[in-house]
């Protein structure tokens, strides 16, 4: 029974093909935890971000630098009082959020955060993905129809629109990543871990492969997934200013942070494909030029010593606090918090430890980086209006992934085609 | 129009076996709170799907009576109440009636002390179209220019606090003059604000003007024509966006503006647009009359000779400044005793908001918002 | 001129620009929070706040209760009240009350005070959770409304 269990860490496949159901369950709750404190650091570093682009400080008091703030703001909202509306439909209505928040966890099944750390690995991982997504659609929809107001039922037409018109142009550019993973052998594959294998076969992260086809395409996605996500500068559903109130408008409480669990969570998922496809999932940067042993040691080094660089950050802003009786919690906090970020930083460097964790720590690097994105992208733009939103979505950014699919098929064939043409 | 002919849409009329989705007007209302509408100002919207055909201000939830106050203050007590008119550009409404009552006094203000309302009155002009571009622009969804105009805003009200004790209830002015002299530091103060505001515009053009969302936001939204300008009676830099040369500062010159040297930015189209690029190029003109006020100050007296009590002849007079809104008049009636017998504001945003049914019939939803912003009103003006 | 422009509308410079902008923002030496209480601003010498009534070097009050910051605030919420001392035959102060709950802090009576014993002073901690206790009278004056100081 146990060899059973412990026999997954000496093999090289997912526990989900290797049919292990306890290291399943594992990386289940595992994942599901990781995106839980995602999110929960999402609300916070975007609540930090914003404010120091808008010249402020941003949350200081609810813990050591407003580190607790994002708890005090999901305990308020669990204690808040329930409303449903009169006449709403009340299964719609209890389903809508559950449905959204499935979908968004849901994606998460394929992707992979190592060459062997996803749940599992499907061939056709990357349409289930989009698949699942799109789903999310369908949430949308019932918690605009069960408020049973004509103004969030227009609000949430308004967002599925926006969101189905955003996907087309996301699938297309999704298709050439999957074409370039045939390039190098000639047959491509749609699975997660398979794309990443291709980069790291092909030499180059797709992003930069056959320049500017590759960057174009990562261009589109980026963009898409931002309208995906309802997020700035495509948030006018959602927007605090107009008329029209989005479809979240009757839910309050619980319910609301569930939508707002499955928004962020649908970010990072769509980061992820972003990640994957074009950034070159788990690979560290340079892993075929900078080979050997050594330049892996080094580079195996650097989770551990982000940990402990932040954890000399934290150490100097508990220098800087105010010494006074009443900032007394705030400040062990904060000195408490440098210290376990100090611990795990060594931990992580670790020769067991550091050869499990690296992957998973430049995958959630990259993803971080298009969170950043998004947080810039909120700060810096105006709203679209919904039309012009739409112009946008079927005018300019299809044509411009079907482009790049054309492109992508062109040069795949360009053997064939230079033979053809000097024939 | 009475209300209830208003309220006749086709929504009440649907045939049995239609939903409301079949009937193709609602009528929305956008009420007293909400966070665009500057301020409490009922906006009900006859709207056709996205399309708005009809829209109407209920306006009054700020009426405070203001101008039957006055019929029961001193001419000198009521130079606090005006502040509150305008309470973003408190010391353009504190010049506005100082300067009526000595019209109606007869009274020379010392050059000094016209010069230095110069350099605070357009201090606050700064002040006022900061505020306008902050919330104008977080109204079409940018959120982080309003944080960069209200610390920029900072260090000018730092100023007024210096000078007169309070950052916005100011009462600068006295009737005849100034009552308070330049502060120790003034002077290196006020230019430090000049230049450090220059690259700060800049930076909201960078921010802003080139972005391409902000250009589709706004070009050809809320337009309007320099005639129904006219007939309408706006003024301010919505007259001046639409093409049409008329600042009272040059053309009916008060309080040593002759002396100046700036220009009045005009705008074309007369759309949103025109109307955002007219208010930052006033914000640059501004600070080149700062510059010059502050360079070319001259000692002298800060007040006339004026009476305790102000008993001012029989008589009526109108007087009117270019506040940041607009034309903002003072039309006083003296009956010879302390108190004023009659005094009406002429509030230019009351006078601006009539356009909002032109510039809005016709548009979208989402430009309903752009439209009410850059009209720039303040609903302690519109209701006094 | 034409290419310049295309080519800025294309590769979506403009959009970085603003970009920029924002992102250089982040300096940590641009953030203007003010955190009080720990940080409490500097207050200007003529800023109009909290009324004191003003004393002399030896503790006695300036104030010749001649009525005329009465006479003159346009709210009139100033009561002052007094006696006609027999040998001095000088009015001495017995009341005085000043109603801050209706104050507009516009000075008047600052400027009115013939003997300069009402002064509109720095104090801007005056809120208070009951409104009768905006009703100043002459030793609240005297010695200036205590605001709670927080520490954080």
């Amino acid at each position: 029974m146990i060899q059973n269990i412990l026999q997954y860490l000496h093999s090289n496949v997912t526990p989900g093909e290797d049919g292990n159901l306890f290291w399943v369950v594992v990386y289940v709750l595992l994942v599901f935890a990781g995106i839980s404190v995602g999110v929960i650091f999402m609300n916070w570093f975007e609540r930090k971000i914003m404010a120091h682009m808008q010249v402020r400080l941003g949350p200081m008091r609810v813990g050591p630098h407003g580190l607790l703030q994002p708890i005090a703001d999901a305990l308020k909202l669990i204690i808040k009082e329930d409303l449903m509306p009169a006449n709403a439909d009340k299964i719609v209505f209890w389903f809508a959020p559950v449905c959204v928040v499935m979908t968004a966890f849901c994606g998460f099944i394929v992707v992979p955060f190592g060459p062997t750390h996803a749940i599992t690995d499907m061939n056709i991982g990357v349409l289930f993905m989009l698949g699942v997504s799109s789903l999310g659609v369908l949430g949308v929809i019932m918690a605009g129809w069960a408020s049973n107001s004509h103004y969030p039922l227009m609000g949430s037409l308004r967002s599925g629109a926006q969101m189905v018109s955003y996907e087309i142009a996301m699938s297309m550019t999704v298709v050439s990543a999957v074409m370039m993973t045939s390039m190098a052998t000639g047959t491509g594959t749609l699975s997660m871990i398979g794309i990443v294998q291709a980069q790291l076969q092909q030499r180059t992260w797709f992003a930069f492969s056959f320049f500017p086809v590759g960057l174009t395409a990562l261009g589109v996605f980026s963009i898409a997934m931002v309208a995906e996500t309802n997020r700035a500068p495509f948030d006018l559903p959602e927007a605090e200013s107009e008329l029209v109130a989005g479809f979240l408008t009757e839910y309050s409480g619980f319910r609301w942070s569930l939508f707002f669990l499955a928004e962020y969570a649908s970010m990072i998922a769509v980061s992820s494909i972003a990640t994957t496809l074009w950034l070159g999932g788990w690979l560290r940067p340079f892993p075929n030029l900078l080979g050997g042993k050594n330049w892996d040691i080094a580079f195996s080094l650097v989770p551990g010593l982000t940990f402990l660089a932040i954890a000399a950050l934290c150490l100097f802003y508990f220098t800087r606090m105010p010494r006074i009786r009443a900032m007394r919690a705030e400040s062990t906090g904060l000195a408490a918090f440098g210290g376990v970020l100090g611990v795990i930083g060594l931990i992580m460097m670790l020769p067991t430890v550091r050869v499990r964790i690296q992957d998973i720590y430049w995958f959630t690097l990259k993803t971080g980086f298009f969170m950043y994105l998004y947080i810039w992208y909120r700060t810096t733009f105006p709203r679209y209006r919904f039309d012009q939103l739409m112009k946008i979505g079927w005018k300019v950014l299809l044509p411009i992934s079907i482009g790049v699919v054309v492109m992508t098929a062109l040069i795949g064939v360009r053997h064939e085609l230079l033979a053809l043409v000097w024939k | 129009m009475s209300e209830k002919q208003f309220y006749d849409s086709p929504l009440e009329e649907v045939e049995p076996g239609h939903t409301f989705l079949d009937s193709n007007e609602l009528v929305l209302n956008m009420g007293p709170q909400h966070p665009s509408t500057h301020g409490v100002l009922r906006v009900i919207l006859k709207l056709d799907g996205e399309k708005v055909n009809g829209i109407e201000c209920v306006i009054g939830y700020l009426h405070r009576g203001i101008e039957k106050v006055a019929e029961h203050r001193t001419w000198a007590q009521f130079a606090p109440f005006v502040d509150r008119l305008d309470y973003t550009a408190a010391v353009s409404n504190s010049l506005g009636y100082c300067l009526a009552v000595e019209k109606l006094l007869s009274v020379e203000v010392p050059k000094r002390a016209q010069y230095l309302r110069v350099i605070l009155t357009e201090l606050c002009r700064l002040a006022s179209h900061q505020v306008w571009l902050g919330t104008h622009v977080l109204d079409i969804g940018a959120v982080t220019p309003l944080f960069y105009t209200f610390r920029d805003r900072e260090d000018i009200l730092n100023v007024f606090e210096k000078y007169c004790g309070a950052r916005l209830t100011t009462h600068a002015f006295r009737i005849g003059g100034c009552r308070y002299d330049a502060y120790a530091g003034f002077y290196e103060e006020v230019l430090h604000i000049c230049d450090d505001l220059g690259p700060k515009i800049d930076e909201y053009r960078d921010l802003i003007t080139g972005n391409r969302i902000w250009m589709q936001r706004t070009k050809n939204v809320g337009c309007i024509s320099a005639e129904d300008c006219i007939a309408y009676g706006i003024t301010g830099p919505v007259l001046r966006g639409s093409g049409v040369d008329w600042d009272l500062r040059k053309k009916q010159p008060y309080s040593s503006y002759e002396d100046f040297d700036f220009e009045v930015p005009l705008g074309t189209a007369g759309d949103t647009f025109d109307r955002y690029v007219v208010r930052v190029e006033e914000m640059r003109q501004s600070i080149r009359i700062i510059r010059q006020a502050t360079e070319g100050l001259m000692e002298g007296p800060i007040i006339a000779k004026v009476p305790k009590v102000i008993r001012p002849p029989v008589g009526e007079i109108y007087s009117s400044i270019e506040a940041p809104k607009g034309e903002l008049g003072f039309f006083l009636v003296s009956d010879g005793g302390p108190m004023p017998y009659r005094l009406r504001v002429r509030p230019p945003s009351f006078i601006n908001l009539q356009a909002l049914e032109k510039m809005a019939t016709g548009s979208l939803v989402a430009d309903v918002v752009a439209i009410i912003g850059t009209l720039d009103i303040v609903l302690g003006e519109v209701d006094r | 001129m034409k290419i310049t422009e295309m080519l800025r509308r294309f590769f979506l410079i403009d959009l970085l620009e603003g970009m920029w902008v924002t992102f250089r923002h982040q300096n940590p030496a641009d953030l203007v929070t003010e955190q009080y209480p720990l940080k409490r601003p500097d207050i200007s010498d003529r800023f109009r706040g909290q009324p004191r009534l003003l004393k002399d070097e030896n503790g006695k009050l300036l104030c010749t209760a001649c009525g005329a910051c009465a006479l003159a605030c346009p709210e009139k919420l100033i009561k002052v009240g007094s006696l006609r001392d027999p040998e001095t035959k000088k009015k001495v102060l017995t009341d005085f009350d000043f109603d801050l709950g209706r104050c507009m802090f516009c000075g008047i009576c600052e400027e009115a005070c013939t003997s300069h014993a009402l002064s509109l002073s720095s104090g801007y901690e005056l809120a208070l959770y009951t409104r009768e206790g905006m009703e100043l009278d002459k030793d609240q004056l005297e010695k200036g409304v205590q605001g709670k100081v927080y520490e954080k």
